[in-house]
């Protein structure tokens, strides 16, 4: 703790202590924690309570109030915790008795203040804290402590219930990796006294009849067995195991989805996992006897595990694939086809019937969906999937939703019926199809499946989140599609979807709707970087209307949509008139004219989105060297700088910064690394000026001013930039050390305005201000002078500066001090009045 | 937002319905905390699985401000619904919102721009009093709040259950805002804030009469007055007061805004003008009042023009940016002024100011003296006391619901809703659950045939009275209709069981069964006068449709088994005789 902190503190808990002043805000309690939390995180001693006696002061006066307030006791209680992490503070602490009335059964535990939820939980987060030494454990044990923690995992407070649940936790395993002197031995292992208590407790409820006390230690114990993974584990599995596997078969308790969570977890541990105590066989009659709504998440986490045996995996599969075979079959003629699976795990009718609820059917498909898009994000799968029966299924489900298949079936035309419209399952199943295009294997549908895709392309009634996804699955399946057409040279069906594709996105391009124009750019823009190179796309898109709407987005009145639509004009570039080969259709296309536009956005558009468009696509082509020859990059990148260094929108300016540092290195790769002299002499220096090309460039090209002014920008990532580009020019013009290195006196060399500019930077960059007046005698395109700034400006101390977050001061503990302290006294407080 | 002003967000479920109302985010906070902890909503499954939709009630950053994190970041896949207005402006303030942050403390692990956007191409934009069906059976209408541009409040309703929402409003018309209003709509809860719970607020024109003062006094002395406001909301509102002001005085030092929103803000206002006032609608014809007249764009140089000026500068709490820039070059000089026409967080210097300190550490260690003039004004527009009395008079809900407001203030506010209203009233701390009962009352068909049946047993039928109906209950397709038993039978497809009771009794007798069947008729005979009982040839016996049967004992020769037999509708009569055998034959009949 600094002094300055020490002496600030005894008035802070002063003020906190008087219930006359007006109770502080949460938000500086809780920071005021946070930092007694730093502060004995890695200190045991007893000094910070012996030097700051103000703080049991505090405690004391708090306990001594008739009626405390709610929030600063539940402030107490964390901060007596917190104090009491060490065994040294934690007897100080109790020779004051200080604890007992806290946290014991006379203190807070027994009065009305008990009944405010943040009381409660102060007193839960107080005990959790200071669990991390035996005293304490015994002092709670001892003193009754188990027995109210363990009514507090049914608190009506989310908050309290659960952190009472990890605190049992915590204690369970500290009570037995602490107090357990024997070495371990399965067959005959003792339990510390205060684990014994728990543990007996969670028997208890287990064995009860109440729902919410067998849930609440089902709960328990998946948080311990995720969280602790020591052989003992298994010894307390053993005990209770038969009276879970009982809960298996039982309904009335309803916890089949917390037995599901628990078993998982389970097999997650290496303690169970590699046993033989029957966590397998346990699973397996999971599998069976849960609904697919219930043990879904159980399988999915099954076919993630590494160690799991191949017949539980395979089981799991099954299970998940279950309700997509029960639509293949559903939809198809009988004898068609052969469903996705040889048989079941559990009663195909359970599924069934689930399918044809309305209730149910959406909530099954979406759940198994969305653990299919799991899986197949999984980069190793230890199952094979049915790849092609899947897509089958996904098509199907898909043709339900939008009323392109009833099929006659009684379960089929049910279940169509239900799904008809429903976005929920169109979403999650084109996100399926998206995921499943980058699997091989179910090639041969392809065509029928651009069928279903551009159905909903076309159709009207696609919502607008729904053809987003759709645009994405189509970007996904064109690339494959593409790939497909390479391997086998049937271009011809390529080129009917390309052509039906961009028909449709011409359509969507002039939707009404924002959003639907928004999303049809960003597909045309993901088309154009995934196949720009492909000869058919580009013929089938340039013959299309699809470019020259566009290219009209520019004009937009959503500035969401002209962003995307820069984005997008600036990647048909690449494939119009920065092509290598243009292709005789892209001859129309006028370079000057768009990028004229594009300057007319950067410099002209009244919001950010756009003009930051514009500066990141200049950067991309730049990158990619479309800007011509060097002089014409030189006077591009000038009239871009000069255009965004005035700009109100700090992620613009920083963008501009980001085209100045892709030039300069190309700059310099182009002319070859500076011969400057290795004397860090200031003539030398001089002299070798005038035969560095790319230093000339960059002052001609003004590039000087808007870094130095850059680095006292007000927003603070400018700088930090600006400094980091300045930093690598100098290591560039002074590859062997700057002439600052080596005058030790430090003085600056006159003339040139050198000094100034120093000085201007130091004080600028910390009050993020450059005079606006001008540089007063720098010249920012002299090289001489630029090569002396770049050359003796302390850089390193700015860029330490700048790179302290701006908020440190702010943060600073003593600021949180002062701040608590400037409220004491404002008695009428300003009005609770957020915004 | 349980017992404070903070983020709020609620989690409502109605009749099988999880609904969460608004995704606010605490500006007060720089790690997790900021954001509500959605873990709790579900422990098992997804979110899109467990949420039907999100609603947003307006686009304050309390309301709206973790929105992206929960659909972008968190994974929520949902629809949200809003008012056109808010899903129009609710971007501005969360770019504004993320560039500040991202800007002052480089952080990365925050929403991005493509976020934003990604979130609100989800967004389904409502209109008011227009009912969105959600799905089947959940259904939500938005009503006008007051408040700020585009605020609602929202009714939400599954089947006969509702539940209104209020999120912030406003009961009296502001300057550019009118009045919240409801129907009769009789929610079973009704969950209102209650920031000025306590407090009977003054009017707002005392407020604005002393805010121009003070600017036209820094003006005239030749002072600059910053304002520091978000991008959105209250700047509007102040800057039609100035432009009037100017306009009337015929004053001259510039206005000038700094953030280049300016534009894009008041295109808003102009494209939403029937959510504003009625006043502001009529003038609308004559003179647009969101194209300003005295009120410029700003540029970085003018900050150090010499001479009066008034800017708006973000943002509100000068923490970063543009007006803690100005903040800086003008604290300096005691006949400047900074207005602080909303809540600061601590850590702040808005804050710092606020509660008094005038020597604030800078970066480097530099101390900045703050010798300009500091003043805070309330401009928020939430109902006081009496609006929110007014709005639950209005609404007439069965419960009341309070939220984002303050425990104390809250305390007293529910005493006396419980005591005008006669209604429970609940106040939940954060992480709390209320459980509200209802007493759905649910629609059925009835025959006409049934109908006429039953008025004509009864009396004639008074329609104010409830009347008791007997009939079949059929339950098909999500309706419901009674009907004659007859009827139901014939619909369904179903012939008639008759179900007995049957129950054997062991009595004491020696004799011969037939001795014993007629020892048990003059039994029930002399006891059941009023009853048609008969011996019939079979050797049974009949009490009405009870019948009665005795055999000998396979075992025991001495006991006779009774065989007693009824239907349900005689089930009183056949409990009465089987106790009454149960108690044996009289000696007299032998």
């Amino acid at each position: 703790m600094t002094r300055e902190c020490a002496l600030l503190l005894p008035g802070v808990c002063a003020a906190l202590a008087d219930p006359r002043q007006p109770g502080s805000d949460d938000t500086c309690l809780e920071k005021l924690l946070d930092w007694f939390r730093s502060m004995t995180e890695f200190d045991p001693s007893v000094s910070l309570v012996q030097d700051n006696p103000c703080l049991t002061e505090f405690i004391t006066s708090i306990l001594a109030l008739p009626e405390p307030s709610p929030s600063i006791l539940s402030f107490t209680l964390r901060l007596a915790g917190i104090l009491a992490s060490s065994e040294n503070r934690f007897q100080h602490l109790q020779q004051e008795k200080l604890l007992v009335r806290l946290f014991g059964a006379d203190g807070p535990l027994s009065s009305t203040v008990w009944e405010d939820a943040s009381v409660r939980s102060g007193w839960v987060e107080g005990v959790h804290s200071m669990m991390h030494h035996q005293p304490a454990l015994h002092f709670l044990c001892n003193g009754g402590g188990i027995d109210v923690i363990f009514a507090l995992q049914g608190d009506p407070s989310l908050f309290v219930a659960s952190s009472a649940s990890r605190l049992l936790v915590h204690m369970l395993i500290f009570s037995v990796e602490s107090e357990t002197t024997k070495p371990f031995s399965a067959k005959d292992f003792d339990w510390p006294v205060c684990a014994q208590m728990i543990i007996k407790r969670v028997e208890d409820s287990l064995q009860s009849s109440s729902a919410s006390h067998i849930g609440q230690s089902l709960k328990l114990l998946t948080s311990l067995f995720s969280s602790c993974h020591s052989r003992w584990t298994e010894v307390l599995w053993l005990g209770i195991a038969k009276q879970i596997e009982s809960f298996l078969m039982d309904e009335t308790i309803q916890a089949q989805r917390m037995l599901a969570n628990l078993l998982l977890n389970m097999a997650w541990s290496p303690v169970f996992c590699d046993s033989e105590g029957g966590l397998w066989a346990l699973v397996t009659s999971a599998l069976e006897h849960l609904t697919p709504l219930q043990v879904g998440p159980l399988a999915v986490g099954i076919l993630r595990l590494y160690k799991c045996p191949q017949d539980v995996r395979i089981q799991a599969l099954t299970v998940l694939l279950q309700p997509m075979d029960c639509i293949l079959r559903a939809a198809s003629q009988p004898l068609e086809y052969a469903g996705l699976l040889d048989e079941s795990v559990s009663d195909p009718a359970t599924v069934e019937s689930l399918l044809s609820c309305k209730s149910s059917c959406a909530s099954l498909l979406c759940q198994t969906l969305a653990h299919l898009e799991e899986l197949l994000s999984l980069v190793y799968l230890r199952v094979d999937l049915p790849y092609t029966s899947l897509l089958r299924s996904l098509m199907t489900i898909l043709q339900f939703c939008n009323g392109f298949l009833s099929p006659a079936s009684p379960l089929g035309s049910k279940i169509s019926r239900i799904l008809i419209n429903c976005v929920r399952v169109q979403r999650s199943a084109l996100d399926v199809l998206a995921a499943l295009s980058e699997r091989k294997g179910c090639d041969t549908l392809i065509g029928s499946l651009f069928d279903v895709l551009l159905a909903y392309l076309e159709s009207p009634n696609t919502t607008a989140t729904v053809l987003k996804k759709t645009f994405q699955a189509t970007s996904k399946w064109l690339v494959r599609l593409h790939e497909l057409s390479c391997s086998t040279s049937q271009w011809q069906q390529t080129e009917k979807i390309l052509a039906d594709v961009f028909l449709v996105l011409q359509k969507r391009l002039c939707s009404p709707c924002w959003e639907v124009r928004d999303s049809s750019l960003e597909f045309l823009t993901v088309l154009i970087k995934c196949l720009r190179d492909q000869d058919e796309f580009r013929q089938s898109l340039l013959s299309s209307e699809v470019p020259r709407l566009t290219e009209n987005l520019l004009e937009d009145p959503e500035s969401y949509v002209r962003a995307s639509a820069v984005t997008a004009v600036g990647h048909l570039a690449f494939i119009t008139f920065f092509a290598p080969e243009l292709p005789v259709i892209g001859n129309q296309y006028n370079k000057e004219n768009t990028v004229a536009k594009l300057q007319e956005i950067l410099s002209k558009d009244p919001e950010g989105f756009p003009r930051r468009a514009v500066i990141s696509m200049f950067t991309k082509w730049l990158r990619q060297g479309c800007t011509g020859r060097m002089e014409d990059t030189e006077r591009f990148v000038s009239r871009v700088i000069q255009t965004v260094e005035h700009d109100l929108d700090w992620e613009v300016r920083l963008g501009g910064l980001e085209l100045v540092e892709v030039f300069c290195s190309q700059t310099i790769c182009q002319l070859g690394l500076p011969r400057c002299s290795s004397v860090p002499v200031l003539s030398a220096v001089a002299s070798s000026i005038h035969q560095n090309r790319s230093l000339q460039i960059f002052c001609r090209a003004k590039l000087f001013s808007f870094l130095f002014r850059s680095l006292c920008d007000c927003d603070k990532p400018v700088g930090q930039r600006a400094c980091d580009i300045l930093f690598a020019l100098r290591g560039n013009f002074y590859p062997t050390g700057t002439p600052r290195d080596s005058q030790e006196t430090g003085e600056l060399p006159a003339g040139h305005g050198i000094a100034w500019l120093q000085r201007t930077l130091r004080q600028g960059s910390l009050a993020q201000n450059f005079p606006t007046g001008g540089g007063n005698g720098v010249d920012f395109e002299d090289p001489e002078s630029m090569m002396l700034a770049l050359g003796t400006i302390d850089l390193e101390e700015l860029h330490d500066e700048l790179n302290r977050s701006s908020d440190h001061v702010e943060k600073s503990p003593q600021s949180l001090l002062q701040d608590i302290l400037a409220t004491v006294g404002t008695i009428e407080e300003n009005e609770a009045d957020c915004y | 937002a349980g017992q404070d002003v903070g983020r709020s967000c609620i989690l409502v479920s109605i009749a099988g319905k999880n609904v969460m109302l608004d995704c606010g985010m605490h500006m007060g906070y720089n790690d997790d905390r900021r954001f509500p902890d959605f873990s709790y909503i579900t422990q098992n499954g997804r979110l899109t699985d467990f949420l039907d939709c999100v609603i947003i009630s307006h686009f304050h950053l309390d309301h709206c401000g973790a929105l992206p994190y929960f659909s972008e970041m968190v994974g929520y896949d949902g629809p949200i619904y809003m008012t056109h207005p808010t899903k129009a402006i609710c971007p501005i303030l969360l770019e504004d919102y993320r560039k500040i942050t991202v800007d002052k403390k480089g952080e990365t692990n925050f929403f991005t721009s493509q976020m934003i956007k990604d979130c609100m191409k989800k967004v389904v934009a409502v209109h008011l009093h227009q009912t969105v069906q959600v799905d089947e059976e959940l259904e939500i209408k938005a009503y006008y709040a007051g408040h700020v541009l585009g605020a609602a409040m929202f009714q939400i309703k599954v089947g006969c259950e509702s539940v209104v929402y209020t999120g912030d409003y406003n009961m009296t018309p502001d300057r550019h805002l009118g009045a919240a209003w409801i129907d009769k709509c009789r929610p079973d809860l009704l969950i209102s804030e209650s920031t000025y719970a306590t407090t009977i607020r003054d009017s707002k024109r005392c407020r604005e009469r002393d805010f121009l003062k003070k600017v036209h006094e820094t003006v005239e002395r030749g002072g600059k007055v910053l304002i520091p406001v978000f991008a959105l909301g209250r700047a509007q509102e102040l800057c039609i007061l100035l432009e009037t002001f100017w306009e009337r005085m015929n004053l001259k030092a510039p206005i000038y805004f700094s953030t280049g929103l300016t534009e894009k803000a008041n295109h808003y206002y102009k494209l939403f003008i029937t959510w504003t006032n009625q006043k502001i609608r009529k003038t609308f014809v004559q003179r647009n009042m969101f194209e300003f007249k005295h009120i410029k764009a700003f540029d970085r140089a003018f900050a150090d023009n010499p001479g009066p000026m008034v800017v708006f500068a973000t943002p509100g709490m000068l923490h970063a940016g543009q007006s803690l820039q100005i903040f800086r070059k003008w604290a300096g000089n005691e006949k400047n002024m900074v207005i602080m026409p909303g809540y600061c967080v601590q850590g702040t210097v808005g804050h710092k100011i606020l509660s008094g300190q005038r020597k604030l550490e800078m970066e480097g260690r530099q101390i900045l003296e703050v010798k300009m003039q500091v003043e805070y004004m309330s401009f928020s527009a939430h109902a006081d006391a009496k609006g929110i009395m007014q709005l639950i008079r209005q609404a007439e809900p069965r419960n009341v619901l309070l939220v984002h407001g303050e425990a104390k203030k809250m305390e007293f506010l529910k005493q006396k809703i419980e005591q005008e209203f006669h209604v429970n009233c609940y106040m939940p701390a954060n992480g709390e659950t209320t459980t509200i009962f209802t007493n759905p009352s649910i629609p059925v068909d009835i025959s006409l045939g049934l109908l006429k049946r039953e008025t004509a047993i009864g009396l004639l039928p008074d329609a104010k009275k409830p009347k008791l109906m007997h009939g079949t209950l059929i339950m098909k397709d999500n309706s419901f209709r009674l009907v004659s038993p007859e009827q139901a039978l014939k619909e369904l497809g179903l012939a008639e069981h008759q179900l007995r009771f049957t129950c054997r009794v062991h009595i004491q007798d020696p004799r011969k069964e037939h001795e014993t069947v007629l020892r048990v008729y003059n039994h029930l005979k002399g006891v059941l006068k009023d009853y048609s009982v008969q011996h019939l040839p079979d050797g049974s016996i009949t009490v009405e449709s009870i019948l009665i049967q005795a055999t000998a004992h396979s075992e025991d020769q001495g006991t006779k088994v009774l065989l007693v037999s009824w239907t349900y509708q005689d089930e009183e009569l056949g409990s009465y005789l089987t106790s009454l055998l149960k108690k044996g034959l009289p000696q007299s009949t032998a």
